[in-house]
């Protein structure tokens, strides 16, 4: 078991080494996403190795001198590793998303490296408009054709049900885990759930199926009831991962996450691709309108569908209780959504916690504080509780 | 540069000596009458019973305007607070409740209005310690919410936010603004399959956004009247493009601050005979400047270039603020490069096909290799001498190129540029000791380059 998740650990901290090592030894193409929607069983198709571009926790340097420090810490990340050089190995880089903060670091990138091929292909953010799924299926269509003529491939239609076939395995194997963990049946941290997670979002998914199935098969599962923690639900960080020392502090304070809807979490793993519908591009294109009832995304604009609400549900079917915001400074999507989730816990007298990130890095200690107390005032009203009843 | 100040003003923090002071353009006050009369009519549409709608981004209102439906522009309203000194209590409610103050200035100022809007009654008053006297808590509330926002997905939250503060009871209809990125080397400004592919999009959601009209007005829309307002609208950017031109002269006869001051005839006041005489007199008045040599700056040494959204608490301070170091700030990226910007392309018989065009090529909606080259025509055009690059710290869209222009235009004009933050309609974000520092470093600059050329 710690093999498998060494393995994991080992390519979520280091993904380029990782993706570097996979080219060499496969001689494969590796093309780069960024985040947060993008369909990347259509570059597995293409028989190329999509990876997802990472924030990663080096400071700063010449990437300051080409954009603004009151931008995101992973957009402005990744146009450091740009002008780094750090991001070379990478064939091409697509995307797909609207966010004003990604379209600027993806024109910045075109600009300070004219020689990497970063193309655009917009998916509709507004999810309810009458025309969202005909628009979603042209746009894919179109990043179907773009991606063949810069990987110089076909793509067909049977490549696409066997890709999306992988990632749907994927996501069930991750969701399986979670569900044990959920239940109590397994005891994993949650930075180790992190490093299976974002290791599938840089690693070939045949090889991180067989591993994940390698590692469901050899954990342990337990019946007993989970230790006296607390246990906690963790929300936010909607394009990257937090830095796992946090989710560690977390868990040294005396809670237990026991759920999430990170992007480097259940997010990334909610919804499964229909295989059931003909046509694979109307399939992803669905699943992409579709994702948002299962984990809700406040990039998207979608009427139906409230965050808070659906937090509410999901911090009570996990049985945690407490809900622990990580929001990322200057994320305009999460700064709109947090009052609602703020004043909807307190309306339904549920503990909750936010702690604002930032890529130059967190006081942790004062985090350390702040989480203390939280779950101290947890254990505190729980007692009362237990008296009272 | 007369008007920078001496370290021991510094010390004492005494306000930058204002030795000279802009020399406005008297059309300008038509301008304010225009914008005072807009919104006092804005301020009745509801006693008079007219539907009201919330809107932000492009400039729909001719849209709305054929539809005789009343309209509130989320920026204008912001601007509007701000020029008045007026948006520190939207912004502080919207605080009270947990909205970041990072958040885009803009949305807060108008998301607050409707946060008082809602709070009117004698009991939120009391408790929210709103004033209905205030100018945000005059805004009528909507009957509708259109969402059309170029570029910024903030700005498509921002609507999400009203829709929702308004509990979800408000109809609201979203278009959705494709960038056009350019995958292909065809993809041209105004040219280009991606480019009609984008504007064909846009033009059928507006068709879509039509209907929607039609269903709560219960009336047929009046295509006659959308093509009349047009023609007015496209006649008045026309004069406003030429007045702008008429700039290259020496000394420049009008500011970016002017045109910075008659933005609202072509972003939000009814599209009408009224706006169409307004920029004759504007460019009357500029042809008469350039007659008799009138400068916009008593003594015009350096011609600059204002990359940024206007701090629009501050257009007239800064004006003087420039006038003071000689320096005329001739045109700008806000102006120069957005509100019916192309107008020629408006077909009237037709007009939501020129409409869309324009709204997708406005200064925040082209990437930033367009942005560069349109700078750089504009700059060798007005003959600029430097450029002060605003980083409007919660305009992320419009900010982030700028480190980019910095870059080229140094490269391929050799001007200098002075960078510094602070924000629409936010004060708090805008130090003018920053700002006086960087500035007079720029103007040494271009002295100092100006003395190695003799």
């Amino acid at each position: 078991m710690n093999t498998v998740l060494d393995k994991f650990a080992q390519a979520a901290q280091r993904p380029y080494e990782h993706v570097k090592a996979w080219k060499q030894e496969r001689g494969v193409k590796a093309v780069g996403t960024l985040p947060m929607h993008f369909p990347a069983e259509i570059i597995h198709a293409t028989g190329a190795l999509p990876v997802i571009v990472q924030e990663m926790p080096d400071a700063i340097t010449s990437g300051g001198g080409a954009m603004y420090p009151f931008f995101c810490g992973y957009t402005r990340s990744i146009v450091d590793q740009v002008t780094e050089d750090q991001l070379g190995f990478l064939d091409a880089i697509m995307f797909t998303d609207h966010c004003v903060q990604l379209l600027s670091a993806a024109d910045v990138i075109r600009i300070s490296r004219p020689e990497t091929t970063i193309h655009f292909h917009q998916l509709i953010a507004s999810l309810r408009q009458p025309w969202s799924l005909e628009s979603s299926v042209k746009t894919l269509r179109e990043l179907v054709a773009d991606l063949e003529e810069v990987l110089g491939v076909v793509v067909t239609e049977e490549a696409l049900r066997h890709s999306i076939s992988v990632f749907n395995e994927n996501r069930r194997l991750i969701r399986d885990l979670y569900q044990m963990r959920r239940t109590g049946q397994i005891q994993l941290r949650a930075s180790q759930m992190q490093h299976i997670v974002k290791s599938s979002m840089v690693m070939d998914k045949e090889t991180h199926n067989a591993l994940l199935r390698e590692l469901i098969a050899s954990l342990k599962t337990s019946t007993a009831p989970r230790s006296d923690t607390v246990a906690i639900y963790v929300s936010g960080h909607l394009c990257h991962a937090p830095r796992p020392e946090i989710l560690d502090l977390i868990e040294e304070c005396g809670a237990t996450i026991v759920d999430d809807d990170l992007y480097t979490g259940y997010r990334y793993v909610s919804t499964d691709v229909d295989a059931g519908i003909g046509d694979p591009i109307v399939a992803l294109a669905t699943a992409y309108i579709r994702k948002n009832d299962n984990v809700p995304c406040p990039t998207r604009i979608d009427p139906e569908v409230d965050w808070e609400e659906w937090l509410l549900g999901a911090v009570d079917r996990c049985g945690a209780q407490g809900l622990v915001v990580l929001l990322v400074k200057f994320c305009e999507p999460h700064y709109f959504a947090y009052p609602r989730i703020k004043a909807a816990f307190e309306r339904n007298d549920v503990p909750h916690l936010m702690i604002e990130t930032e890529h130059d890095g967190v006081a942790m200690e004062n985090v350390r504080t702040k989480v203390e107390s939280f779950v101290e005032m947890i254990k505190v009203q729980r007692a009362a509780r237990a008296v009272a009843a | 540069m007369s008007a920078i100040i001496t370290p021991e003003q510094r010390i004492l923090g005494a306000e930058p000596p204002i030795a000279k002071k802009a020399n406005r353009l008297q059309a300008t006050k038509l301008n304010n009458q225009m914008v005072n009369a807009y919104w006092e009519d804005l301020f009745r549409a509801k006693e008079e019973g007219r539907l009201v709608c919330w809107t932000e981004g492009i400039q729909l209102n001719p849209i709305l305007q054929a539809a005789d439906i009343a309209w509130c522009h989320g920026e204008a309203a912001a601007a509007l607070l701000a020029a008045r000194k007026e948006s520190a209590a939207p912004q502080a409610h919207m605080e009270t409740l947990g909205y970041d103050r990072e958040l885009c200035s803009y949305a807060r100022t108008h998301i607050g209005c409707g946060v008082m809007n809602q709070s009117s009654t004698v009991e939120a008053q009391t408790l929210l310690n709103v004033d209905a006297r205030t100018l945000g808590s005059r805004i009528p509330a909507p009957d509708m919410i259109i969402s059309a926002y170029p570029f910024c997905s903030t700005g498509q939250q921002w609507d999400n936010e009203l829709y929702r503060t308004f509990g979800k009871k408000v109809p609201i209809f979203n278009i959705s603004m494709d960038w056009v990125w350019g995958n292909k080397s065809s993809a041209k400004y105004m040219s280009g399959p991606e480019f009609r592919e984008k504007v064909a999009f846009l033009k059928k959601q507006l068709q879509d956004c039509v209907r929607f009209i039609e269903g709560i007005t219960g009336k047929p829309y009046d295509w006659d009247r959308l093509s009349e307002i047009m023609k007015y609208t496209k006649r008045a950017a026309e004069l406003r493009l030429e007045a702008m031109r008429l700039c290259k002269a020496r000394p420049s006869p009008a500011s970016f601050f002017e045109w910075t001051n008659s933005i609202a005839p072509v972003n939000f006041l009814p599209g009408g005979p009224e706006i169409v005489h307004y920029f004759e007199q504007k460019k009357a008045e500029i042809e008469s400047r350039i007659a008799q040599g009138i400068g916009s700056v008593p003594v015009e040494k350096y011609r600059l270039w204002w990359d940024g959204i206007m701090n629009w608490n501050k257009i007239g301070w800064l004006s003087d603020k420039f006038a003071g170091y000689d320096a005329c700030m001739v045109a700008g990226r806000y102006t120069h490069m957005g509100f019916w910007q192309e107008p020629q392309v408006i077909d009237l018989r037709d007009p939501l096909d020129g409409m869309a065009q324009n709204y997708i090529t406005c200064p925040i909606s082209i990437s930033a290799p367009q942005v560069i080259e349109k700078i750089i025509e504009h700059c060798e055009y007005y003959e600029i001498d430097g450029l002060i690059l605003h980083g409007a710290r919660t305009c992320r869209a419009f900010s982030y190129p700028q480190y980019m222009i910095a870059d080229a235009v140094g490269k391929r004009l050799g001007l200098p540029v002075a960078m510094f933050e602070g924000d629409m309609v936010d004060e708090t974000f805008y130090k003018d000791e920053v700002v006086s520092s960087r500035v007079e470093a720029m103007l040494e600059a271009i002295d100092a380059s100006r003395a190695r050329m003799r």
